[in-house]
C-alpha cells in the first residue's frame, strides 16, 4: 500500500521531454512531412448509406492533366480486413455500406487537380434500403448490411456467473432502468493522415500518425497482401489519439494503393469533415438495460445487464468494446452473481470503435446510475453504498479479473473530502445537487493474440546518455516522458540524459501500442527490464574499473559508486567508453521484455484480462436552472488510484483532459444522423468543450503501489472520463429529481423530464 | 488565377506568384514550407491556425492569399525573441500547457494577442479570450496557468 521506495527521478516534476519542439512549432506532425515528388491524395466517398455500385468509370479522371493515379477496388486484392472480424475493404467492393465509405481515390500533383479529378469519376449507383437503428436492424426482414450476417448480428454474448435467478430472489431491493449512450467522436485536433511510399522491390513505407504501429502494420500487411516486413510504418508526431488513431480506418491503405500505382509518395490527410464521416471510429453507442439487486444493508447481491450495441457498417474493435461494456464494471465492486447479455448489431452508419474508455463510459453511464437509484431506494447515502461494495486488493471478479492493488476506498475518502460531501448534503441549496460514481480500468488488455507485452532496447552512448528505442505509440499523452524517467531511475542517470526514439516498425522491436491505458504499466515494465539489463553491463565494467564487487555498486546522477565508499566513483560516460574502446570492445546495449500476468479470456470470456487494475472516484456539484434546463457544473473532484505517479504533470494532464472529454460526453457532444447521414460533422455543430465550459476541478492521487508495476505504477489514461456522465446525471437527479436517460444531457431533455415529472405530479 | 504578392513573414520579405484563392494557411505550409501553423478544421472553428496578420490574430484558414499583398504576417516561428523562447512559450513548457502540442501554436499566438492587449488578465478574461482555441488533450487547466504565469513574467520584465 504505502510507497515501498523513494525515488530520485520517478515522481519528480520533470518537463515533457519533447516539450521544446511543441512550443516552437517544430514538432513534425503527419501533415508536416514532405517527400520529394510527393503527390496529394483525395478520396471519393459514398454519398449513400447503402448502395450497390453497378459501374465505375475513371477514364475522364485519369485523363485530367496532373493526375498520376486513380484507384478503385480493382487496384486492391479485395481481401477484407479488420481488428477482430475481417469485414471491411480498402475501397468498396460491390457496394458501399455507409455515407463516407471510400470508393475510389486520386493522386495528383496538387490538391485542386485531385479535387477536380474526384469529381470526374463516374459511378452508376443503385441505392438500397438501409438500416439505421440497431433494434430495427435485428428484426426479421430488415435489409442486411452484410449478406452473411443474419439479422445483422455481428456478435452475441450471454454469460452468467453464479446463480442470477436465486441472487435476485434473495435481494431486498431491486432497481432496473435503461440508458442510451451516444456516438462520441475523438476530435483530436489533428485528423488522421498518412504519407505512403512504394519501392519497386515491393516494400511499402508508410508514415502515419497512428498510436498503434505494429497493429497497424499487421492489418495493413494483411489488407495489402504483403508480409509484415514489407509494410514499414514510421510514426510522425501524433496530435492526439484517444483510440481514434489505432488503425481501424482505411486512410493509410488508400494512400498505399495510390503510391503503388503512381510510383510516387502520396500524402493523404483527412479533412475535418472526412474525419467525422469515415476517419476515427466513434465510440460504440449502446442501449443498456441494467438491473441490480441489493440487500437491505446496501450490499449488491445481483447484477444483470442487457446491451444492444451499434456496430455501424464494419466491426473494428466493437466486439471487444461491447464485451468490456458488458463485463468490466464487475471488477469495480465485490460482485458475486452477475449475468450479461449483449448483442452487437450492424447498421448502415459509420463504423464504431475504440475511444478512450473503450466500453466503460457506456457501461458506467448506466450501471453507476443504477447504483445511485439503489441508494435512493434503500435510503442510504450513495457514497456509503460505494464503500460497502468497493473492490479491494485481492478481489477476484466473477470473470476472473485478479486485483493486485486497489485503493478505491481511499479514493472515496479523498473525493468525499475534496467536494465537502457531508456538509453539502446536509445543507442542500435549491436546484443544486451532488453526484458521484466509481470507476475501474485496466492497465493493458490481453486480446490481440495471447500477448499483452512490450519490448524496448536501450543504448548507452559514449557520452553517458541513454537512448530508448521503443515501438509503442506516444500520441500526446506523455508516455515517452514517463518511460525516460523509468529508464533514468533504474540506470541512475539524470532524466535529461535519456532520449527516446519515435516508433518505426523497421527499427524498434514489437510493441502493441497505445490502448487500454497500458503504456506506463506494460511498456514501463519493458523499459525498466531493458534498463536493468544495461545496468548489469554498466556495473560489470565499472566493477573492473573500481576494483569492487558488482553487488557493492550503485549509480546515481550519472556516476557509479561503491556503496559505503562514495568517494570512489566513475562517470557512466567513462564506463561506457571503457567498455567500447578496448580489445573485444562492445557498446553497452540491452533489451527488455515484459508480458503481463494476464490470461487470454476463454470462450466464455473467463480469465484475468489485465496485469493490473486502476480505480477512481469522481464527484460533482451541479446547479440546474429549472426555467431553462441549463446545467452548471459548480465543482468537480477526481481521486485516482494509478499506483505510483511517475510523471506528475502528465498524470495531472490525463485527469484534466479526461474530465474535459467526460464533460463533452455528458453535456454537449454526439453525432446526429439523418437516415445514416451525419448532420453535424464539423466543430461548429459538434461541440467539444472549450476553455469556458470547464468547471473548477480538484484532484488527488491515492497513496498506492502496484506490486507488478514499474516502481509501483499502473494505468491512468482512460479512468478519468469513464464515469463522468453518470456523475453529472446523478448530481442532476439530486438537484431536481429527474434523470435524462439518453446522452447527451441537453437543456431541452432536462426541461422535458421536468415537465413530465410535473404532469405525473 | 495567379497573382504576385509581396508580404513580410516573421520579418523577412517574401514575393510569390500564388493562386488568389489559396488560403494563407496552405500558402504558409505547402508553398513556403513554414509548417508550425496547424490546420484543425479548415472552417474557422478551432483556432489551431491562428497567426498574426498586421498585428491582429486571425484564423489563417479563412484568409485568401489575394488579400495579403503588403501584409505583415507573424507565425509561431516568429514568436521567439532572438534565440530565446518568448515567456509564453517558456511557461507552456514549464506548466505542461502542451500535451500533443497540435493546438499549441495557435494557442500560443492567441495567448500572445491577449497579453499584448491585457497584461494582467483575470482567469475569466483568459477563458473568454481563448475560448475559440480548441484543445482536446489538456482540459485547458494548465494552459490557463501558463498564460497567467506568462503574464507575471512579462510584467516583471
Ligand atoms: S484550422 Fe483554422 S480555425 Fe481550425
Ligand atoms: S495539446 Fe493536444 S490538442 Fe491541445
Amino acid at each position: 500500500m504505502a510507497k515501498a521506495e523513494t525515488f530520485s527521478v520517478v515522481g519528480q516534476r520533470v518537463q515533457r521531454i519533447e516539450g521544446f519542439e511543441k512550443v516552437t512549432g517544430d514538432s513534425k506532425f503527419i501533415a508536416d512531412i514532405f517527400l520529394p515528388g510527393m503527390l496529394v491524395g483525395k478520396v471519393l466517398r459514398s454519398p449513400f448509406p447503402h448502395a450497390r455500385i453497378r459501374h465505375i468509370d475513371i477514364s475522364k479522371a485519369e485523363r485530367l492533366p496532373g493526375v498520376r493515379a486513380v484507384v478503385t477496388a480493382e487496384d486492391t486484392i479485395k481481401r477484407p480486413w479488420g481488428a477482430f472480424f475481417a469485414d471491411q475493404y480498402i475501397l468498396s467492393v460491390g457496394k458501399a455500406r455507409y455515407v463516407g465509405e471510400e470508393v475510389a481515390a486520386v493522386a495528383a500533383i496538387d490538391p485542386d487537380i485531385a479535387e477536380e479529378a474526384v469529381d470526374l469519376i463516374e459511378i452508376d449507383w443503385e441505392p438500397l434500403p438501409g438500416v439505421f437503428d440497431a433494434e430495427e436492424a435485428m428484426k426479421d426482414g430488415a435489409p442486411l448490411v452484410h449478406d452473411d450476417k443474419p439479422n445483422n448480428i455481428a456478435m452475441t454474448l450471454d454469460i452468467e456467473r453464479g446463480n442470477i435467478a436465486q441472487a435476485f430472489a434473495e435481494s431486498d431491493v431491486i432497481v432496473e432502468d435503461t440508458f442510451q449512450s451516444m456516438p462520441q467522436w475523438h476530435c483530436s485536433i489533428e485528423t488522421i493522415g498518412s504519407v505512403a511510399e512504394y519501392a519497386p522491390s515491393g516494400k511499402y513505407t508508410i508514415y502515419m500518425n497512428t498510436q498503434t504501429l505494429f497493429n497497424a502494420r499487421y492489418r495493413i500487411a494483411a489488407a495489402l497482401g504483403v508480409p509484415e516486413t514489407d509494410a514499414r510504418i514510421i510514426q510522425s508526431a501524433v496530435g492526439g489519439g484517444f483510440g481514434g488513431k489505432s488503425c481501424d480506418d482505411n486512410n493509410a491503405l488508400v494512400a498505399a494503393v495510390l503510391a503503388r500505382k503512381a510510383r510516387k509518395p502520396v500524402k493523404l490527410i483527412n479533412t475535418r469533415e472526412e474525419e467525422f464521416l469515415a476517419g476515427c471510429r466513434p465510440r460504440v453507442y449502446m442501449k443498456i438495460n441494467v438491473k441490480l439487486g441489493f440487500k437491505k444493508d446496501g450490499r449488491i447481491r445481483a447484477k444483470q445487464v442487457k446491451v444492444i450495441a451499434d456496430n455501424g457498417a464494419y466491426s473494428a474493435k466493437a466486439p471487444a468494446i461491447t464485451g468490456v461494456a458488458a463485463m468490466r464494471h464487475d471488477t469495480c465492486y465485490k460482485y458475486t452473481d452477475v449475468k450479461t447479455e449483449a448483442k452487437l448489431v450492424y447498421t448502415n452508419k459509420v463504423p464504431t470503435g475504440a475511444f478512450r474508455g473503450f466500453g466503460n463510459p457506456s457501461a458506467e453511464w448506466a450501471v453507476e446510475q443504477a447504483i445511485d437509484l439503489g441508494a435512493h431506494e434503500l435510503g442510504i447515502d450513495p457514497i456509503e453504498i460505494a464503500r460497502i461494495n468497493a473492490a479491494e486488493s485481492g478481489y477476484v471478479s466473477p470473470h476472473g479479473n485478479r486485483v493486485t492493488s486497489c485503493e478505491l476506498k481511499q479514493c472515496l475518502d479523498m473525493a468525499e473530502k475534496m467536494i465537502g460531501w457531508k456538509t453539502k448534503r446536509a445543507n442542500k441549496a435549491p436546484n443544486t445537487g451532488l453526484g458521484l460514481a466509481c470507476t475501474v480500468h485496466v492497465s493493458g488488455k490481453r486480446h490481440f493474440g495471447d500477448y499483452d507485452g512490450s519490448s524496448a532496447t536501450i543504448k548507452l552512448n559514449e557520452d553517458g546518455k541513454a537512448l530508448i528505442l521503443s515501438g509503442e505509440g506516444e500520441c500526446g499523452q506523455g508516455a515517452h516522458t514517463a518511460m525516460c524517467q523509468i529508464a533514468a531511475e533504474e540506470l541512475g542517470i539524470r532524466v535529461e540524459d535519456v532520449e527516446i526514439s519515435r516508433a518505426d516498425t523497421d527499427l524498434t522491436t514489437f510493441c502493441l501500442g497505445a490502448f487500454a491505458s497500458r503504456l506506463t504499466y506494460v511498456s514501463g515494465n519493458a523499459v525498466k527490464n531493458a534498463a536493468t539489463n544495461v545496468k548489469r553491463q554498466l556495473f560489470e565494467q565499472a566493477a573492473e574499473m573500481l576494483e569492487a564487487n558488482l553487488e557493492d555498486l550503485i549509480s546515481r546522477d550519472g556516476r557509479v559508486f561503491v556503496k559505503g565508499a562514495e568517494g570512489k566513483s566513475v562517470t557512466v560516460a567513462d564506463v561506457a567508453r571503457a567498455r567500447l574502446f578496448r580489445h573485444n570492445g562492445a557498446p553497452i546495449v540491452g533489451s527488455g521484455s515484459f508480458d503481463a500476468d494476464s490470461v487470454l479470456p476463454d470462450s466464455t470470456r473467463f480469465g484475468n484480462e489485465s496485469g493490473a487494475y486502476n480505480y477512481g472516484v469522481q464527484a460533482a456539484e451541479v446547479h440546474v436552472d429549472p426555467e431553462t434546463g441549463q446545467v452548471r457544473v459548480l465543482n468537480f473532484v477526481i481521486a485516482s488510484d494509478c499506483g505510483t505517479v511517475i510523471y506528475p504533470m502528465g498524470a495531472e494532464g490525463q485527469v484534466e483532459g479526461g474530465l474535459a472529454q467526460g464533460i463533452g460526453y455528458a453535456l454537449t457532444e454526439g453525432l446526429q444522423f439523418d437516415e445514416g447521414r451525419p448532420v453535424n460533422p464539423n466543430f461548429s455543430d459538434y461541440r467539444i468543450p472549450s476553455m469556458r465550459d470547464m468547471p473548477p476541478l480538484k484532484y488527488a492521487f491515492a497513496d498506492s503501489y502496484e506490486p507488478t508495476g514499474p516502481f509501483g505504477a499502473k494505468g491512468l489514461g482512460e479512468l478519468n472520463m469513464d464515469p463522468t456522465a453518470a456523475v453529472i446525471n446523478n448530481a442532476i437527479f439530486d438537484a431536481v429529481g429527474v434523470r435524462v436517460k439518453n446522452l447527451p444531457i441537453t437543456p431541452e431533455k432536462i426541461l422535458k423530464a421536468l415537465r413530465d415529472k410535473e404532469k405525473k405530479g | 488565377m495567379k497573382m504576385n504578392i509581396q508580404f513580410s513573414l516573421n520579418g523577412k520579405s517574401i514575393s510569390r506568384d500564388v493562386p488568389t484563392h489559396r488560403l494563407l494557411l496552405d500558402l504558409l505550409r505547402d508553398e513556403i514550407g513554414v509548417t508550425g501553423t496547424k490546420e484543425g478544421c479548415g472552417t474557422g472553428d478551432c483556432g489551431a491556425c491562428t497567426v498574426f496578420l498586421n498585428g491582429k490574430p486571425v484564423n489563417s484558414c479563412l484568409v485568401l492569399s489575394g488579400e495579403l499583398d503588403g501584409a505583415e504576417i507573424v507565425t509561431i516561428e516568429g514568436l521567439k525573441i532572438g534565440p530565446e523562447l518568448h515567456p509564453i512559450q517558456k511557461t507552456f513548457l514549464q506548466d505542461g500547457g502542451a500535451q500533443c502540442g497540435y493546438c499549441t501554436p495557435g494557442m500560443l499566438m492567441m495567448s500572445k494577442a491577449l497579453l499584448d492587449e491585457n497584461p494582467n488578465p483575470s482567469e475569466e478574461e483568459i477563458r473568454f479570450a481563448l475560448a475559440g482555441n480548441l484543445c482536446r488533450c489538456t482540459g485547458y487547466a494548465k494552459i490557463v496557468q501558463a498564460v497567467q504565469d506568462a503574464a507575471a513574467l512579462l510584467r516583471n520584465r
